[in-house]
Formats: C-alpha cells, sequence, structure tokens
C-alpha cells in the first residue's frame, strides 16, 4: 500500500487549516483517495496545530505513523522540531524561518536554528517566506507560497493545485493566492 | 429528476449533517460542545429545517424526542459528557420509544484533546438498551447517520450514533446522491397516555416492550449490512469498529476482518460463525473492552485489551505495538529516525484582550486565603500559571454548588465561585438558587462575554442571536439574578481595573452572599474587537516583570524591557494597570 502524506504544523491562527484543505482537494482531483485529519481543541488559544494529508489508492487512517512523513510544511520552527519524530531521511521539509514565541518562555533562536538545521532530511528548506510575502503585498501569503514551492516535490500536477485553490478560496483571495501559488513554485529552481 | 452524485471532502461532522438531512431529520436541537459542535453548525443551512442550541444537553435531548413525538423526524447532538447531562430523558425514552425516527448524535473524545473526561458512550446504549452504530470514517458517518433513521423507525427507538474527535474532525472523500430517503410516512403528532406517559403503571408494561425489542434487536444485528466480514488470508481474525477499524486494514491488508458498524447488540451469531473457522481471533477497540465483554459473556473465545491500552487515543503506532504483543506481526515497520527532542511546551492561553484576564489576575492578588471553584469554559485556563486563580473544575456548573459545600464546611477560607455564562444558563442557575436558598457565604463571579467562545463562538441566551443567526433579545443575567431575590449583584467593566478589584476585595470579605457580573465580551466571537494597540516606552521599564504576570501573549521580553506586539494587542490596557511605573505603557499615539 502505497501511501504519501503531507504534515501541517504551527501555531492556532497560521492558516493550517485552509491550506491542508487546498491540498487534500488537489490530491483528490489527482485522482487519489484522499484522508486529512485535525486537530483544532485548543487551537483557537494559540496552542500547537497540525493537519495531515494522506492520499494515496487507498487510505484508511487519517492521522501518521512516527517516521512515515515524507513531506512537511512548518509555519514556524519550534513547532517543526516537536513533530520531528514523524520524519526520516527522505523527508522533504519546508518551513518558515520565525519563531512564534511562547508565553514566560525565552527561546534561544540560535539553539533552535542549531537544531532545524542538523535535522538531516533529505531536503530542508529554510526562509524567510513573510518576506517573500510582503514582496508580493500580503504577510499572510506565505502558507501557499510554501505550497507553490513543496508542491514541485510531490507527485500532483500543478493544475491540480490551480483547481484546489479556486475551489477553497474565496472569490477576492483567488487570484492573489494564484499569483503567490506560481511565485512559491518558481522558488523550486533555487533550491533543486 | 436525474441522478447526480456529488463528490467532496467532507469532515465527520459535515458528514452526519448530510446524512441527518438524507434521512428526512427535519429537527436538530443539542448544546455545543467539542467536537460534535460543527453538527448542528451545518444543518442549520439545510432549507425547512429547524435547527436550535438548547441551554443544555437534557433540553436539547427532550425537544428533539418532542419532536419525534409530533411526527418529525428528529435528532440531538452533543459531546460525549453531555450525555450525562441528557442520561434522564435517555433511559426513559427508551421506554417510549419515538413516533418519527429520533436519532442521539454523541461524540466522544478517546484522548481528551477537549475534554474533562474520555468516558466511552458506548456503555449508554447497553445501560439504556438502545441499538448504537458506530461509523469508522466519513463517508460512513454520512450513509450510518442516514440508516440510523431507518432503525429508529423500524424498532420504535431511540437510535445512538456515536463518533469520536478523530471521526467528526478528519476529511475525507466522500461521493453521495443528494436526494433524501423516500420512506417519509406523513406521521402525526401522537396522543398515546400508555406509550408516553410514564407513571409506574404504564412504564412496567413499557419495560417488557423494552426487553421484547431487544430481542428482536439481537435478530437485527446479525442480518444488518453494516456488520460484516472482509476476507482475508490469514488463520487469526481481528474484530473492530470505529477509528480502531483504520488502524487495523492499514496494518493487517491482509488479515479476516470482522467490521461492526452496528456494536449494541453485539452481533454475537454472526461473529460466532466468523471465529469457527478461524485459530485466533484478537478485538481491536479504543478505550473500553466494550465489545470484548459483549462476545465474552456470550462464551465467545476472543482476547483483546490483554494487548491495548484502556486509555487515551489508538493511532498507528499504537495498534501496531498492541498487535505485536498479540504476535499478529512479527516486526514493527516504524523506524524512529528522529528520536523526540526537549522544546518547550506551547500551552493554549487566554487571547490578547481577553476579558477574563483582569479577573484571575484580581483574584490571584487577593491573596491565599481565597478558595476558588471554577468551572468549565476559555476561563479554566485561569487556572494555569501565572494566573494560577482556580482550585476546582469537574464539571460544568459544578462551580456554584461546590462553593456553597466548601462555604458551608468551613469558614477560614473565603469562597469565590467563577463560571463562565454559557455555562451558568447550562446548570449554573440551580446551583445559584441553591446558593440562596441555603443561605451561603460566598462571593459568585459570573463572566459574561455573551457567548460559548470556548467551543467555537456559539450563541447562548445571553447573546441577542440564534443558531440561524436571527436577532433575539437577550436574557439580562443581571435581572435573571436579582429576580431571585438576591440583594448584592453588580455589573462592572472589568478593564477598569482599579474599580473591579475594589470591587472584589469588599465583597469577598463581607458576608452572606454576592454576585458580580463583569460584563466585557470577548474578543474574538462573535466580531474580532481590536483597538489601538499600546506600546512600552523602553527608557521607563523598569524590569519588574509585573505585566508578564497577566499572560498576555502580546507581551514578550527582550533584552530586558517589555515588548508589546502591535498585531496582536488588542488595546485592553490591562497590562498599563498593572504596571507600576506611570507613563510605562501608553496607548500607541501619544508616544
Ligand atoms: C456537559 C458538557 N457540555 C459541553 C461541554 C463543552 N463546553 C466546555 S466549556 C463550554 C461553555 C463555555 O462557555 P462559557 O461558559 O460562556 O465560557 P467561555 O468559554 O465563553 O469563557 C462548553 C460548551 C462540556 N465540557 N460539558
Ligand atoms: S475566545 Fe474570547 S473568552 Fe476565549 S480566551 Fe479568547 S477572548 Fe477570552
Ligand atoms: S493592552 Fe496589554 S494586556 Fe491588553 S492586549 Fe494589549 S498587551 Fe495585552
Amino acid at each position: 500500500m502505497n501511501i504519501n502524506s503531507v504534515l501541517f504544523v504551527g501555531v492556532g491562527g497560521d492558516g493550517i487549516i485552509t491550506a491542508s484543505n487546498v491540498v487534500a482537494y488537489a490530491c483528490m482531483f489527482a485522482g487519489f483517495d484522499v484522508k486529512k485529519s485535525e486537530i483544532h481543541g485548543m487551537s483557537q488559544r494559540g496552542g500547537s496545530v497540525s493537519a495531515s494529508v494522506r492520499y494515496g489508492d487507498k487510505v484508511y487512517s487519517p492521522t501518521d505513523k512516527i517516521g512515515s512523513v515524507r513531506f512537511m510544511l512548518a509555519t514556524e520552527k519550534v513547532e517543526m522540531l516537536r513533530w520531528a519524530q514523524y520524519l526520516n531521511k527522505n523527508s522533504v521539509v519546508v518551513v518558515n524561518d520565525r519563531i512564534v514565541p511562547i508565553i514566560g518562555q525565552t527561546i534561544e533562536e540560535d539553539k533552535i536554528d542549531e537544531m532545524v538545521e542538523n535535522i538531516g532530511v533529505e531536503k530542508l528548506i529554510k526562509r524567510r517566506f513573510v518576506d517573500d510575502a510582503n514582496n508580493l503585498g500580503n504577510s499572510r501569503l506565505s502558507n501557499t507560497i510554501m505550497l507553490g514551492l513543496l508542491s514541485n516535490f510531490m507527485d500532483i500536477d500543478e493544475k491540480y493545485f490551480v483547481d484546489a485553490i479556486d475551489q477553497i478560496l474565496p472569490d477576492k483571495l483567488r487570484t492573489i493566492n494564484q499569483t503567490a501559488f506560481s511565485y512559491g513554485s518558481r522558488l523550486s529552481e533555487e533550491y533543486a | 429528476m436525474g441522478l447526480k452524485i456529488i463528490k467532496k471532502i467532507l469532515s465527520g461532522n459535515q458528514a452526519i449533517s448530510i446524512g441527518a438531512y438524507k434521512g428526512n431529520a427535519r429537527f436538530g436541537s443539542g448544546y455545543p460542545g467539542t467536537p460534535s459542535s460543527e453538527i448542528l453548525e451545518h444543518f442549520k443551512n439545510y432549507p425547512n429545517v429547524t435547527a436550535q442550541w438548547a441551554p443544555n444537553e437534557k433540553a436539547g435531548f427532550e425537544a428533539a424526542l418532542g419532536a419525534s413525538i409530533a411526527g418529525t423526524r428528529s435528532f440531538a447532538t452533543m459531546k460525549h459528557v453531555g450525555l450525562n447531562v441528557a442520561a434522564d430523558p435517555l433511559m426513559t425514552s427508551s421506554y417510549t420509544g419515538v413516533n418519527a425516527s429520533f436519532v442521539v448524535v454523541t461524540a466522544d473524545d478517546p484522548g481528551m484533546h477537549s475534554s474533562q473526561n474520555e468516558q466511552d458512550n458506548r456503555r449508554y446504549a447497553k445501560f439504556a438498551k438502545v441499538p448504537l452504530i458506530e461509523p469508522s470514517d466519513p463517508f460512513e458517518a454520512m450513509a450510518f447517520m442516514q440508516y440510523a433513521f431507518i432503525v429508529s423507525e423500524k424498532f420504535d427507538t431511540p437510535v445512538i450514533v456515536r463518533s469520536t474527535t478523530r471521526i467528526s474532525h478528519s476529511l475525507g472523500v466522500v461521493q453521495f446522491d443528494p436526494r433524501t430517503l423516500d420512506n417519509e410516512q406523513n406521521l402525526k403528532l401522537q396522543k398515546d397516555f400508555r406509550k408516553y406517559v410514564m407513571i409506574p403503571a404504564n412504564a412496567i408494561s413499557r419495560h417488557k416492550v423494552v426487553l421484547d425489542r431487544l430481542e428482536k434487536l439481537r435478530v437485527f444485528t446479525n442480518e444488518t449490512p453494516i456488520n460484516k466480514v472482509e476476507k482475508g488470508k490469514t488463520s487469526f481474525g481481528i474484530i473492530t469498529s470505529s477509528m480502531a477499524y483504520n488502524y487495523v486494514k492499514e496494518l493487517l491488508p491482509d488479515a479476516h476482518v470482522f467490521k461492526v458498524g452496528f456494536s449494541y447488540p453485539m452481533p454475537v451469531e454472526k461473529i460466532r460463525e466468523f471465529i469457527s473457522k478461524l485459530d485466533r481471533i484478537v478485538v481491536v477497540e479504543e478505550l473500553e473492552p466494550f465489545m470484548e465483554e459483549e462476545l465474552k459473556i456470550a462464551g465467545l473465545n476472543v482476547e483483546g485489551k490483554k494487548y491495548f491500552p484502556y486509555d487515551g487515543e489508538f493511532n498507528l503506532d499504537i495498534v501496531e505495538e498492541g498487535l505485536k504483543k498479540a504476535g499478529l506481526i512479527k516486526e514493527k515497520t516504524t523506524k524512529v529516525v528522529f528520536s523526540e527532542l526537549k522544546l518547550p511546551k506551547r500551552p493554549p492561553a487566554l487571547c490578547p484582550g481577553c476579558p477574563h484576564r483582569p479577573i484571575f489576575d484580581i483574584l490571584h492578588s487577593l491573596g491565599k486565603d481565597i478558595f476558588i471553584t471554577g468551572d468549565i469554559g476559555c476561563y479554566t485556563l485561569g487556572c494555569l500559571p501565572p494566573l494560577s486563580a482556580m482550585h476546582t473544575t469537574v464539571c460544568m456548573g459544578a462551580s456554584i454548588s461546590m462553593g456553597v459545600g466548601a462555604s458551608k464546611a468551613q469558614s477560614e477560607q473565603k469562597v469565590v465561585a467563577v463560571i463562565g455564562d454559557s455555562t451558568f444558563f447550562h446548570t449554573g442557575i440551580q446551583p445559584l438558587i441553591d446558593a440562596y436558598v441555603n443561605n451561603a457565604n460566598m462571593t459568585i463571579i459570573i463572566l459574561d462575554n455573551r457567548i460559548t467562545a470556548m467551543t467555537g463562538g456559539q450563541p447562548d441566551p445571553g447573546s441577542g442571536f440564534t443558531l440561524k443567526n436571527k436577532q433575539v433579545k437577550p436574557i439580562r443575567i443581571y435581572d435573571l439574578v436579582k429576580s431571585i431575590g438576591i440583594e448584592r449583584v453588580y455589573e462592572i467593566d472589568q478593564y477598569n481595573y482599579e474599580n473591579t478589584k475594589k470591587l472584589l476585595k469588599d465583597e469577598i470579605n463581607k458576608p452572606g452572599l454576592s454576585v458580580i457580573i463583569p460584563t466585557r465580551p470577548c474578543v474574538l466571537a462573535p466580531r474580532k474587537i481590536k483597538d489601538t494597540p499600546l506600546v512600552v516606552v523602553s527608557d521607563k521599564c523598569v524590569d519588574c516583570k509585573r505585566c508578564l504576570r497577566i499572560a498576555c501573549p502580546a507581551i514578550d521580553f527582550k533584552n530586558n524591557k517589555a515588548i508589546i506586539n502591535e498585531m496582536l494587542c488588542t488595546g485592553c490596557e490591562v497590562c498599563m494597570h498593572v504596571c507600576p511605573v506611570e507613563g510605562a505603557i501608553i496607548k500607541k499615539e501619544e508616544k
């Protein structure tokens, strides 16, 4: 049974649910069976959030096994590390180079960066996607740019992502997100 | 009309509401609770349906039962602990039976993602002697929900459909024909004294009807297609249901599997036949050994909880571990490449600007001689450090009543009960009456943010609008409390920190009963509230860290100076009030 999965991790309010829905629809349009899990218990209050999209010919479990996740999209560095045990040597990780502070704790960014860089997966792309998003005129586009980049490593044709963005996002956000997606997709040349 | 199949990715909860509509339910009621809340939130969008929030699960359950007796197919939704609140009508509605179909949806929470316990509500089906249906994914959630409406009328019984967090909040591909069942019978309101009035004389004969119905269900459960064998190649067999089924199928694609969808009463005869050709049978089920016990009572030779945990949520790794213990797989395929890293936890926190924050900061600062009985809602986060101002949380509504007991049992500690508005309407009113008639010496704080915030912002009777977004006159808690006869009742704007602190201090120290109602609304729902943010004047910050003690996510410390994230700050000014230095925290434009 060949199942691939994309794990989305971050902090409440990061837009992980929307990003994972886009991927779920892209996989379905590409003809795969899809299961997705999301946990939003206390996420609204700034806790950790994760969502997982699993696709293949037939998918039963909506959640992943430790060491089995092929693709990860992390909107924040501490959360990426928190879920590291789900990765393996073949994983592709796209992580937004930022840290969301935790109340009452001081996080040493150098140490976190060191841990991120030493992770040892096949491909680690750490970048300030927030800057890219601001260049495109909206700081909330980071996730879509990251998706565009990640999509190049997945066995799902770009056209299905385009359709999925149209399906998921409200009218007024469609065009700008399509732009952000192809911007991200083109970034992959830098990381080939 | 031509057949048009719809293909969508749906959550379990969306699917349940579609199943209800396709099963011709036209009345839905319930009380919010994670992970069940979205079912009615989707159902309300259908044309010609009544969908409404009740003040608690008992009221929601009974409203749906009333609709059923009046001839309309109905259902009630709630989280697992909600069925405790509705247990009274559940037990006796089994005796009355239904007129039009009536389905009870309970969404359990193995793993306690957002709950105070992880009780397994399958036990309720056996307790009440009603059928239990358990889907395992969104497609089944839709199909089985629709099916439940057929079973309910066929056997004249309420039917329990049990979901779990992982089913309700997982998404899957669902293909369906949007048309509804064509078995509607145009039922009329039914007046039947012997069936619906449970005085002892009638209940005695109805209990016999229940037992008779149970015998018929014991036959039916062996015939229904939702209890089925999936043939494999192994010498052993697995019996499983609900989410656990998915883990088994993925880990043991070649095994013989008996998938149970109708799990009370258990399909004992069909399983007896399944077992007869196999060497060994292992039951894989999350939480309680519910199926295992039923099968063992029937004298079947099965194993189960010997290998699997009784607590927590299952996942592929846990089920694989259990299957290995049972000797059904040789080697675990899990390869731990990266071990778990030591990282700071990210606990949930009250939102920046949350109106609950100043109350807990004040209670904390009033000292150690106060015993604070708490309740359930966003404000339960007031128990965590650094606010640390809540000493009990048991179930909804318990704050006031436990405070009554604590105030009678001792007099060294002053007693303060803290409860939210939705929780007050849910089960806080009778405890308030208890406090009044039994003359409790305590202060009750009703945090009136005018919304059920914790579960995603559903309206409550004080909100002024309904589930279907209709404007209504809100109930003012102040008037309700006053009408009981309690004299010392105050409404207060808690962003006015000093006044609030003085009022709380005075009232807590005075003997007798008083009720304080802070009235600032939630900053997240029904609409986001964001005022001009505040800034820290760096030169004036003396590094005392007082502002950190209010646990606002907008405040951070860098290089021994406080900084405020202006994107997050809502401008509530609470940090400014607690800061000991005049002018160190100011409104942004004044800089
Ligand atoms: C019997 C029961 N039903 C539902 C829930 C889920 N639940 C937890 S707190 C809560 C209500 C919170 O609203 P409120 O008291 O107004 O506090 P807020 O979250 O707005 O601060 C609900 C519905 C529960 N824990 N127990
Ligand atoms: S959702 Fe509302 S009540 Fe809950 S923490 Fe945020 S502001 Fe407070
Ligand atoms: S004013 Fe202070 S306490 Fe209120 S949200 Fe802003 S930083 Fe937080």
